[in-house]
């Protein structure tokens, strides 16, 4: 038989498992089951609720997630988000919260807002990369180009300063059109690659 | 059906009272108060100070018992803690380990 908690029983702590419940007291904490959640009219449930299945006509003051669906009958009363693949929210029903449905949104907005964040965060990385190829590039004539980016620089400027001056014009002949010293074409410098 | 059943696969932790009967299917760690009958059923684990009515056990408690009424250890139960009870009967095959205060 399954779980039943009736009216006249109060719970401080978590209630957790595999089953399904009719609940009908109250709790002071979190349900997290598999299985179908009921929760009565005299219900009354002061934390979050995770269930395959949740069915409510009771009080609930915490988020509602199931993993199947959610229905809020007539009587139910929610202060919290509302989360399922499908939920039905009856007439009679009251829900102060957000509410979302389906796997799809809840998939895509989460995925898109990693991908959004891990673009945003690739993005400066690949951004800052050319700069700081270019740095070094014009650093014989740039100074103050240095200056502001001083921790590439301190790398590849001890090496490049004296000898390949020329080399540090070849890339800049390859980015800018109107080269200041056209010494090398891009064939030499592929070749002396 | 009146009263509380925790079935079996449930766990709760924390305190549980309840002014009806309670039957423990799962496992109860933390309190448990109830103002009527407590059973605990075989396979179910209490771990917690029980108090309530009469109290059936099969199962498995650990913690102390306080009864209004009587206690029932049936075979096959296991109770390990302090008990205190109007009565108490301890059937051939329960397991008991603690002390038994019976208002004499």
């Amino acid at each position: 038989m399954s779980t039943s908690i009736d009216k006249s029983t109060f719970l401080r702590g978590r209630l957790r498992g595999d089953g399904d419940i009719v609940f009908a007291g109250r709790i002071e904490g979190d349900i997290t089951i598999s299985g179908e959640l009921t929760i009565e009219a005299s219900g009354l449930v002061g934390a979050s609720v995770n269930a395959t299945t949740v069915i409510a006509r009771g009080a609930v003051r915490g988020d509602i997630t199931a993993t199947d669906s959610i229905t809020l009958e007539n009587g139910a009363r929610v202060v919290g988000n509302v989360r399922a693949p499908r939920i039905t929210i009856e007439e009679g029903a009251l829900v102060r919260g957000h509410v979302e449905t389906g796997h799809a949104g809840s998939a895509t907005k989460s995925s898109a807002r990693t991908a959004v964040a891990s673009a945003a965060s690739a993005a400066p990385a690949r951004a800052a990369m050319p700069v700081r190829a270019a740095a070094p590039a014009p650093v014989v004539h740039a100074a103050p180009a240095a200056k502001a980016a001083p921790k590439p620089v301190q790398v590849p400027v001890p090496v490049p300063v004296m000898v390949p001056a020329k080399k540090a014009a070849a890339k800049v002949v390859g980015r800018a059109p109107a080269p200041v010293v056209p010494v090398l074409k891009k064939g030499a410098k592929a070749k002396r690659r | 059906m009146a009263g509380t059943i925790i079935g079996e696969g449930i766990t709760i932790e924390g305190e549980l009272s309840s002014d009806e009967d309670v039957v423990v299917r799962g496992h109860v760690r933390g309190k448990l108060i109830a103002k009527e009958g407590v059973v605990v059923e075989a396979g179910a684990t209490v771990e917690a100070d029980v108090s309530g009515g009469t109290m059936t056990v099969a199962g498995s408690i650990t913690g102390n018992v306080n009864s209004t009424d009587r206690v029932d250890l049936q075979s096959g139960a296991k109770l390990v803690g302090n008990v205190k009870a109007a009565r108490i009967t301890i059937a051939d095959g329960a397991q008991f380990k603690g002390s038994v205060d019976m208002d004499v």
